[in-house]
């Protein structure tokens, strides 16, 4: 039986190569990325996949500092819980 | 009824809100292919046109782009020759190079207005050398052939739960509600 997925979007102050490193440990892989402008920014959008789970991330490209990728995660609690574990371990400064 | 615009974030968190007080809705979204050089190789972004540094050349960014090499544009439907200046900044009086885009808008409406997310996604640049034959070109020769390829949809996509239903529209006639004036 699948698991009721839920949807959850962050904003955090981390990096991309630590929130990748994150997603990998708990099974996600890379499905496609994508260029998209959006509030007169350029951003990289990146599709991860585990089964029926998908995790999106877009990051800001370009030396804007500090980046604040945006992770929207549609998945089971459980690995919602685990992707926001994973980023506040990371780094304490989340904003939710 | 008000516009109220979101950004991804935003509107993902809205959506959530949404779902977690059980309230009904609807998710709209129109995808509309456009190529009216609103993006070229100019205004692109270092990381970005770093894709584009096969065929073509700049200072910096929002400087003149020029052709490094001879390419087709296969898209266009176009030749370059070398060195020919292909994109500016500043006003070109044909934009010659520009980047075919996808506008995504995502909307709900709820209680009255109506919550926005919209973004461009851009077509993916793809550089191959290909034999070509032309009245410019001779016969068979090997050129350089710029190719856009556009994004999937899977991508373009807003990850939402499977209960949430979402309906493609072409477009939005925004009516004015009589019925609410007291």
């Amino acid at each position: 039986m699948q698991n009721k997925q839920e949807l959850k979007s962050i904003s955090v102050f981390v990096s991309l190569e630590k929130i990748e490193s994150n997603l990998s440990e708990i099974g996600f892989s890379i499905n496609g990325t994508t260029t998209i402008v959006a509030d007169g920014k350029f951003w990289k959008k990146m599709l991860y996949i585990r089964g029926n789970e998908r995790i999106s991330i877009s990051e800001e490209i370009g030396d804007a500092y500090p980046k604040d990728p945006i992770i929207t995660i549609c998945a089971s609690k459980n690995t919602i819980s685990k992707v926001i574990d994973g980023v506040k371990k990371t780094n304490a400064a989340l904003r939710m | 009824m008000p516009l109220y615009e979101c950004n991804e974030h935003q509107f993902v968190e809205n959506i959530r809100r949404l779902i977690e007080t059980s309230e009904k809705f609807l998710v709209n979204r129109r995808i509309i292919m456009y190529d009216d050089a609103k993006y070229g190789p100019s205004t692109l972004p270092e990381e970005e046109f770093r894709r584009y540094a096969t065929i073509c050349i700049r200072k910096s960014l929002k400087s003149t782009v020029f052709s490094k090499i001879p390419f087709i544009d296969e898209f266009h439907g176009r030749i370059y020759e070398k060195c020919e200046s292909l994109h500016g900044s500043s006003n070109l009086l044909f934009p010659r190079m520009s980047i075919p885009y996808y506008k995504v808008e995502y909307s709900i409406n709820v209680w009255g207005g109506t919550y926005f997310f919209t973004f461009d996604a851009l077509f993916e640049p793809e550089i191959v050398i290909e034999k070509r034959s032309g009245k410019r070109l001779g016969r068979g020769t090997l050129i350089h052939v710029l190719k856009y390829n556009p994004p999937e949809e899977r991508i373009l996509s807003i990850s939402l739960p499977t209960n949430v239903m979402v309906f493609d529209v072409k477009n939005m006639i925004r009516v004015i509600d009589y019925s609410l004036r007291f």
